[in-house]
């Protein structure tokens, strides 16, 4: 099976799930509005009555310094809590992702929630042997490849004459330290639909079989990987060029704003059953 | 033969003592307060760039101005802060809270001056009585960066001293502005400087320390640059002669300025060097003319603006920045000059620090560095914003000379008030620095454009709890109490100011003072009594709370409320001789019969309270007042004043309808209030903008979250 087959296939397979796109969505948004909270109610006790509210942006300067200056003492509180919340939603993620990759690789089963909690279930304590050993890779490669790399750049950055050498060393370096993510991040993808396309047990066995199946493809593999990218990016560039065009806050203009922007994530989400539906298939596609 | 020349070059230099006449222009008490300066130097130097050394020989004429008998001189040795860490300067950098100290110098990068020979024309060894002296403090022992002299007979008044000095230094790599890398050299504060003799008080001649810049006496200078040949050089003052010796494979130019009271250069055998004329005729329209002319109460010839020779120093990979560069200047020397007086200097240079010399953003008289970077948005305001600004320290630190050691902010805050109002006139509101990877980024996400004033306050309310804006550089609280105290609180504190003696009052101030404080040393005594005297009231109180002080300022509206009177009041009345008990049901009833159609309904009333609060300690004084602006359903408008001197006031309107909102400081006069979304209250709220403000907040938790997720 060629790329594009498998990406179009994923995309098949996703959109006929509308269900697991609607509980992921809930959860994002649920966890979202929970850990925002505190920052909400900071917007509506300072501008809810003010009429600096009229005019302020989020970005807008004259009402940052104020703010974080009355709330100077809660900032710690509010950066841990935010810390927490997204940790939490990392866990929450691990278990999310049984449902996920089971609920995809079953092309013509159901997408309900009980069989998506049973996936999640399923393979939970896999996952989380596979998020542990992912840590580890993540070490190896943002943190030894990656120094290896700066130790290696570092003689010549310093020898510089003009700035051009260590702008281009510095790129250079965030797009090697970009392309090994995402090798390391197809890896992973691989290894989770491994343990659920082949009933794998075992994580390290299920790594064997996403490695075996990616040395005969891998640049194959990492070609549909960094063609999702691309549409990823893609989607945010007309997204943001949306945005920017809404204007000014009348009624239809926050009601429109608000939804483009929820559409925006939901693609942000299909986006990541994409990954996992596109891979699946791929990955089907090629008995190792 | 070395003094015959010197002597020549005193004569010559006496000669720049006639500045050009439009430096006066428009006001009669702008001359030099001592005429011609009482300290002349004569300067041969010479750069090992293979070494990063400098050899130099230095003639200084000093006058006694005053009328104390001197016996001493206390001389800068600027860069023996570079020599170890038991100096101030590496002292204080080490102890810095806020930013930390930085790396310590690799071996053979630190820098130091030596004076190795020191002794009067008629050839009187100082050498002797030299020491190093610590007039900061017992606690600064071991600082070598001021040394004392003892002459054999003191110095009368009036009468003058001339000492011939030689000295070696060492050139740092790249510390505080000054430093070499390769073969690049950016060299300031690098020769035997005198301080400044105050009379009665004796040498002010502080230490270098990590927060502070410089103070120095006017004087005439001729500067002789040795440097390997093809090396290109920029300096202060004008280039007056080159001559190349092959036999050594130097080049020495030759630069003079007078009445300048510091003298910086650099040099690099890569850089590109462009002149153009600031031709104030083609660059100032008349209209421009007219608009100064007429806020100043000046005649349109009375403001008129002499050309300019500009000079740019610039990498070659910058050179697709050089437009931006002059336009830039141009602009600075435009508005400074329209706003406060001419630019009194035959030329300006701009320097593209050279890389990795880290003398980006600095100033020197008739120089100053810039910086940018290869890849310049153009959306963003650099490196405009920083040519400015380093131009204007040429106005403030430059001419009116304060004491950058005791009172930076009168030209800190003075010249980060001035780059914001330049650079609001010619580019309008500027988009925040968005660079990753050294690609700009801010053409691709647009965020908001702001105004310094608005940057300004954002670092100015959170830093007064710290220390007062007066403090003396190096004993604030830290380097970030130091930076936004004496830039943006000042500069907000100045905005302030303007807002509220008014536009034509403040134009006047700001010329009034820098004109009369030309070529001299002011202090804040001297600001404060021309903006009492051009405000025509006594505006101490304003310095004493907002600069001296360390109170915040906050006023705001408590809250707001519209209740309708009853037409009548409830209870027992004795009316008429009888007893009437007035209930709740029988005023409804009466209401009631009043509404009956063939009954003129009597016309509601409202009673509108209002509640302001002094959260902050500081206060308005003097004739100042708090102004409060009420809005109400109808449209209408009532317009209030408090005192703000209680910590709240009650304010109560008897009104037709009922109100809709109500601000305090409407025209946006104290822009140094703390807090601004409490100066205003609207009874249903402002939905609309904060409901698409917590949907941007709720998505971009969002978008963190699935980011996050990604990783599981």
């Amino acid at each position: 099976m060629g790329i594009f087959k498998a990406i179009l296939n994923g995309m098949g397979t996703t959109l006929r799930k509308p269900r697991l796109l609607a509980i992921l969505y809930v959860v994002n948004l649920g966890f979202a509005a929970a850990v925002a909270f505190p920052l909400l109610l900071i917007v509506q006790s300072e501008l809810g009555h003010s009429l600096l509210g009229l005019r302020v942006v989020p970005l807008d300067m004259m009402w940052l310094g104020e703010v974080v200056l009355e709330h100077q003492g809660a900032l710690p509180a509010l950066a841990g809590g935010i810390a927490f919340g997204a940790i939490a939603y990392l866990a929450l993620h691990v278990y999310l992702n049984g449902g996920i990759v089971g609920r995809l690789l079953d092309r013509e089963g159901p997408a309900g929630l009980a069989a998506f909690s049973a996936d999640c279930g399923r393979y939970f304590w896999r996952y989380v042997r596979l998020f542990l050993l992912s840590l580890a890779f993540y070490v190896l490669t943002l943190g030894v490849f990656m120094s290896l790399v700066s130790a290696l750049f570092k003689p010549l950055t310093e020898a510089a004459v003009t700035e051009w050498l260590p702008f281009f060393l510095s790129n250079v370096h965030f797009l090697i330290a970009l392309l090994l993510l995402s090798a390391v991040h197809m890896v992973l993808d691989y290894t989770r639909i491994a343990i659920v396309a082949d009933e794998e047990r075992k994580v390290l066995k299920a790594l064997r079989h996403a490695l075996t199946f990616l040395r005969k493809r891998f640049f194959r593999a990492w070609a549909l990987y960094l063609l999702i990218v691309a549409l990823t990016v893609a989607g945010s560039v007309v997204f943001y060029a949306v945005f920017v065009r809404l204007g000014a806050p009348g009624v239809a203009q926050v009601v429109s704003g608000f939804l483009w922007m929820q559409l925006h994530v939901i693609f942000r989400i299909w986006i990541r059953t994409l990954f996992v539906g596109a891979q699946g298939e791929f990955y089907r596609a090629h008995p190792y | 033969m070395k003094k015959r020349i010197f002597y020549a070059c005193l004569m010559l230099g006496a000669a720049f003592l006639v500045l050009p006449p439009a430096a006066f222009a428009g006001q009669a008490a702008s001359a030099p307060a001592a005429g011609a300066p009482g300290l002349r130097y004569e300067i041969w130097v010479e750069l090992d760039a293979a070494g990063k050394m400098l050899q130099g020989k230095e003639e200084i004429v000093w006058t006694n101005p005053t009328g104390d008998t001197v016996p001493d001189m206390l001389l800068h040795l600027y860069w023996n802060a570079f020599k170890n860490e038991a100096s101030v300067f590496m002292r204080e950098a080490a102890a810095e809270t806020m930013f930390g100290g930085g790396e310590a110098p690799e071996e053979g990068e630190w820098g130091w001056v030596d004076i190795t020979d020191i002794r009067l024309a008629d050839g009187s060894d100082l050498k002797p009585s030299f020491q190093y002296v610590t007039p900061d403090g017992p606690e600064t022992a071991g600082d070598q960066t001021v040394a004392r002299v003892l002459f054999p007979a003191p110095v009368r008044p009036g009468e003058s001293v001339h000492l011939r000095i030689e000295f070696r230094s060492k050139i740092p790599r790249t510390v505080a502005r000054s430093g070499y890398y390769k073969n690049s050299f950016f060299i300031g504060q690098w020769f035997p400087k005198p301080g400044v003799y105050e009379e009665g008080k004796g040498w002010n001649c502080h230490a270098y320390h990590q927060n502070s810049e410089f103070f120095a006496d006017f004087a005439d200078f001729v500067v002789h640059i040795t440097v390997p040949r093809g090396y290109v050089i920029g300096s202060s003052g004008k280039e007056s002669g080159t001559r190349t010796d092959e036999s050594t494979g130097t080049t020495t130019v030759t630069y003079r300025q007078a009445m300048v009271h510091d003298f910086a250069w650099m040099a690099d055998p890569r850089y590109l060097k462009i002149e153009r004329d600031f031709v104030a005729a083609k660059q100032v329209t008349a209209r421009e003319y007219e608009e100064a002319a007429g806020l100043l109460g000046f005649t349109v010839d009375e403001v008129r603006l002499p050309d300019v020779k500009m000079i740019l120093l610039i990498a070659p990979e910058h050179r697709g920045q050089i437009d931006r560069h002059f336009r830039a200047l141009e602009a600075a020397i435009k508005y400074y000059g329209l706003w406060y007086g001419p630019y009194p200097y035959e030329t300006v240079t701009m320097v593209d620090p050279p890389f990795r010399t880290g003398s980006g953003g600095m100033e020197y008289p008739t120089l100053f560095t810039a910086g940018t970077r290869v890849l310049a948005s153009p959306e963003e305001l650099s490196p405009e914003g920083v040519i400015i600004h380093e131009f204007g320290h040429g106005y403030w630190y430059g001419l009116t000379a304060t004491n950058e050691f005791e009172a930076a902010w009168l030209d800190e805050g003075f010249n980060t008030y001035s780059t914001g109002r330049v650079a609001a006139k010619a580019y309008g509101p500027g988009a925040p620095s968005f660079v990753f990877k050294g690609i700009p980024l801010s053409r691709l996400i647009r965020l908001p454009k702001s105004f310094d004033f608005e940057l300004n306050r954002t670092a100015a309310i959170h830093t007064v709890r710290f220390d007062p804006v007066t403090a003396w550089s190096w004993k604030f609280y830290n380097r970030g109490s130091y930076g936004a105290n004496v830039y943006m609180r000042a500069a907000t504190v100045l905005g302030t100011l303007e807002a509220l003696v008014g536009e034509p009052a403040w134009s006047r101030i700001m010329r009034t003072y820098h004109m009369r404080f030309r070529f001299r040393h002011p202090t804040e005594h001297d600001f404060i009594g021309v903006v009492n005297e051009i405000a025509g009231k006594d505006m101490t109180w304003f310095f004493d709370e907002f600069i001296r002080g360390t109170r915040p300022f906050d006023y705001g509206v408590a809250s707001l409320s519209s209740v309708k009177v009853p037409s009548r009041l409830r209870g027992v009345f004795d009316e008429n001789g009888a007893r009437t008990e007035w209930t709740t049901k029988k005023i409804a009833e009466l209401e009631a019969a009043a509404k009956a159609p063939e009954v003129a309904p009597p016309a509601p009333s409202y009673r509108t309270t209002v509640v302001l609060r002094r959260y902050g300690d500081a206060r308005v004084g003097g004739d100042a007042q708090v102004q409060v602006l009420v809005r109400f359903k109808d449209g209408s408008t009532e317009t209030r004043t408090w005192d703000g001197q209680a910590r709240w006031a009650r304010l109560e309107f008897l009104k037709p309808v009922e109100v809709e909102s109500a601000e305090i400081d409407p025209r946006g006069v104290w822009l140094i209030d703390e807090n601004l979304a409490n100066n205003s209250r609207a009874v249903d709220g402002v939905r609309r903008n904060v409901a698409k403000l917590t949907t941007q907040i709720l998505f971009t938790m969002q978008i963190i979250l699935h980011f996050v997720g990604s990783w599981s």
